[in-house]
């Protein structure tokens, strides 16, 4: 009956509660969609260092991770490679071999990393072939073309065709000397990592520092898709048991962080929203108990206890609550399903987000977890925002209340 | 002999509004016997609701006791006296005495359901309620719905619904045409010569006081008179 009550009570000023809920579905909805949003511009700069940079998974000789040295390698990565590419969970997998070293302009000098890259494979990972800004990709055939960053680039006051020595130790320790000839220059949208890579034939590294061709210091697997992460993970670590294999959360801490740093967001921009309307529920329940001083004193003066009145009260709000949370979040899912297909263009400021590695199209998605976050959230605002316009009725003294018209 | 049903002994209430002390009750004694129809009468601000209030267990004297059925309510907690309350005492007020979102039936269904009446009961028992106050064509008429003198006789009804050993209303005509009110009066003497329900009613209204038996007249919180007399 008490149910029955507070649910038509509810209905008396329609109005009134269709403001309310219409209030929740807009906070939630904004918030929903800012967290999407938000996620999706996460998302996005993760895919890219992911697809360009780390790929799901690395493997590598154990001591090459401390110590990152050419000797430490894997040994007939060749045959790995090839059983890897016949997995059909692989979208793209390729060998590396990679060297600290110092490249010397006729101005400069500088540390860098020198990747030995086999240039078809590439494409699908590094992408070097899309981000050249100047130069053909290895198109020459030529053994001594290195291709650098344009950050790197001004670095060294040096051009296309420009020559540069590259400096390193083989695997004996002994000093390696070359000269390479700037194949191309890129700029990828990582541009902190742009100023220390520098590219060249995998074949011409392989050579300079001794290794055999079956030999690399790297394996990179892209994966058609990602849920199939953990359980090639451990495929992986089956086929190559003595090597180290991590997958992309392993190698980059800091994306891992991002996106828990995302799930704070998360609690903090619902959170505020959440509380904005707590205090606009709290606000117009509180005018609905004392419209009706009278009536609860009346009531009290029939026979309802305390304990009734409060339900009463609190049932209200969250029957408003309970309409507008579910709306809300209905509402939210239906716009980032619309808007995540189609993508939304930010083109106007992405000249500046693409330095931090984002694209001009932004496609909001939010993960489940995510929406049971905003959905409990609003759980815990509904029942916020019913005590306390349920607690002031409980203060009324019925004698009093019925003495107010 | 007959049973004393309420017993106020030395009331006072001092209501302190803005420092300045008001007393609206000064040393009244009142004794109301089983099945008394007793109009409170006075003028306006000479205690009268206050009283009720007393009786009802809505408010607390400042001093003084009050006796219901031999049940000292100015001592009972505040949860045993709503439990009281339910049981034993109906209000019916000037207006606002109905909820507004409940129909007639459900309006006095719901007290019974506060008393844990069972449904099969209940539905009997408010069409027998309306039947008295001679409204059973309103059952399913929402407050808003009805006159203010078929609010009123909800109103009573409901109060009736408790099967309680009083009723006491605070100017329960005071919004009604006197036909309505003349009628409103019959039904409650009806009742109380019927099921022996004592009355205790307050009112400005002078055919109302005509139809009590005893007329009890306040003035400035204090007992003025109390006069038996038959009613026309
Ligand atoms: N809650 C309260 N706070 C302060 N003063 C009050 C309160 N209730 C009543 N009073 C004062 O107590 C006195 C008696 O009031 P009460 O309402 O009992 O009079 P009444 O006889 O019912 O008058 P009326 O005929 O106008 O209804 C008045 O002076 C009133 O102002
Ligand atoms: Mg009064």
């Amino acid at each position: 009956m008490l149910v029955q009550i507070a649910w038509r009570n509810i209905w008396r000023n329609k109005t009134r509660s269709f403001v309310v809920i219409g209030s929740i579905v807009i906070g939630l909805w904004a918030s929903i969609f800012i967290l999407a949003f938000a996620w999706g511009l996460y998302k996005n700069n993760i895919d890219e260092s992911v697809n360009r940079q780390l790929s799901h998974i690395q493997i590598h000789h154990p001591e090459f991770t401390h110590q990152q040295e050419s000797k430490f390698v894997i040994e007939h990565s060749d045959s790995i490679l090839s059983l890897l590419q016949k997995d059909d969970r692989v979208q793209a997998a390729s060998a590396r071999t990679i060297t600290k070293g110092m490249i010397t302009s006729p101005t400069t000098a500088t540390g860098v990393t020198v990747y030995g890259i086999s240039p078809a494979a590439e494409e699908k990972q590094i992408g070097l072939n899309e981000n050249l800004i100047e130069g053909d990709y290895f198109e020459s055939g030529k053994s001594n073309e290195i291709f650098i960053g344009e950050k790197l680039a001004k670095k060294l006051k040096i051009k296309l065709r420009s020559k540069v020595v590259v400096t390193f130790t083989d695997i004996e320790s002994n000093m390696v000397s070359a000269a390479f000839r700037v194949g191309g220059i890129y700029r990828s949208r990582n541009l902190s990592l742009d100023e220390v890579n520098v590219y060249v034939q995998k074949q011409s590294l392989d050579n300079l520092l001794g290794l055999k061709p079956s030999e690399s210091n790297e394996l990179a697997i892209l994966l058609k898709n990602e849920s199939a992460l953990d359980s090639f993970n451990s495929d992986v670590q089956l086929m190559v048991p003595h090597k180290k294999v991590e997958d992309w959360m392993d190698l980059s801490p800091e994306l891992e962080l991002v996106i828990e740093s995302f799930h704070l967001y998360t609690y903090i921009i619902t959170g505020i929203i959440l509380l904005a309307l707590t205090f606009g529920i709290v606000n117009t329940m509180l005018m609905s108990v004392l419209e009706r001083i009278r009536e609860l004193g009346m009531l009290m003066a029939i026979g309802l206890n305390k304990k009734k009145i409060f339900t009463m009260i609190m049932l209200e709000t969250l029957f408003l609550t309970l309409i507008g949370c579910p709306v809300g979040l209905l509402v939210g899912w239906l716009s980032v399903l619309v808007l995540g297909s189609i993508g939304i263009n930010i083109a106007i400021f992405s000249e500046g987000l693409a330095s931090y590695g984002f694209s001009s199209i932004i496609y909001p998605a939010l993960d489940s977890q995510n929406y049971w976050t905003v959905a409990i959230m609003c759980l815990i605002t509904a029942l916020l925002s019913a005590i306390y316009p349920a607690f002031r009725a409980l203060q009324l003294n019925p004698a009093e209340s019925i003495r107010k018209i | 002999m007959k049973k004393t049903i309420i017993d106020a002994h030395n009331v006072s209430k001092t209501y302190n509004e803005k420092m300045i002390p008001v007393k609206a009750l000064q040393d009244v004694h009142l004794h109301i016997e089983e099945g008394e129809f007793v109009a409170l009468v006075g003028p306006s601000g000479s205690g009268k609701s206050t009283l009720l209030n007393m009786i009802g267990g809505l408010d607390e004297p400042s001093s003084g006791t009050v006796f219901v059925d031999g049940v000292e309510i100015t001592k009972l907690p505040e949860n045993k006296l709503i439990d009281f309350r339910l049981e034993n005492i109906g209000f019916v007020f000037q207006s606002f005495n109905l909820i507004p979102v409940l129909t007639s039936k459900e309006n006095i269904g719901f007290v019974l359901q506060l008393q844990k009446v069972p449904k099969k009961d209940r539905e009997k028992r408010v069409l027998e309620l309306l039947q008295e106050v001679g409204l059973a064509e309103k059952i399913n008429s929402r407050p808003g719905e009805l006159s203010g003198g078929q609010q009123q006789r909800v109103a009573v009804a409901r109060a009736l619904a408790s099967k309680p050993k009083i009723i006491l209303a605070d100017e329960p005509t005071a919004n009604l045409d006197s036909k309505s009110a003349a009628n409103l009066l019959d039904i409650m003497a009806k009742l109380n010569k019927e099921e022996k329900i004592t009355f205790l009613f307050s009112t400005h209204d002078q055919r109302v006081i005509e139809k009590a038996r005893r007329v009890i007249t306040l003035v400035d919180g204090k007992v003025d008179s109390d006069i038996v007399q038959t009613p026309t």
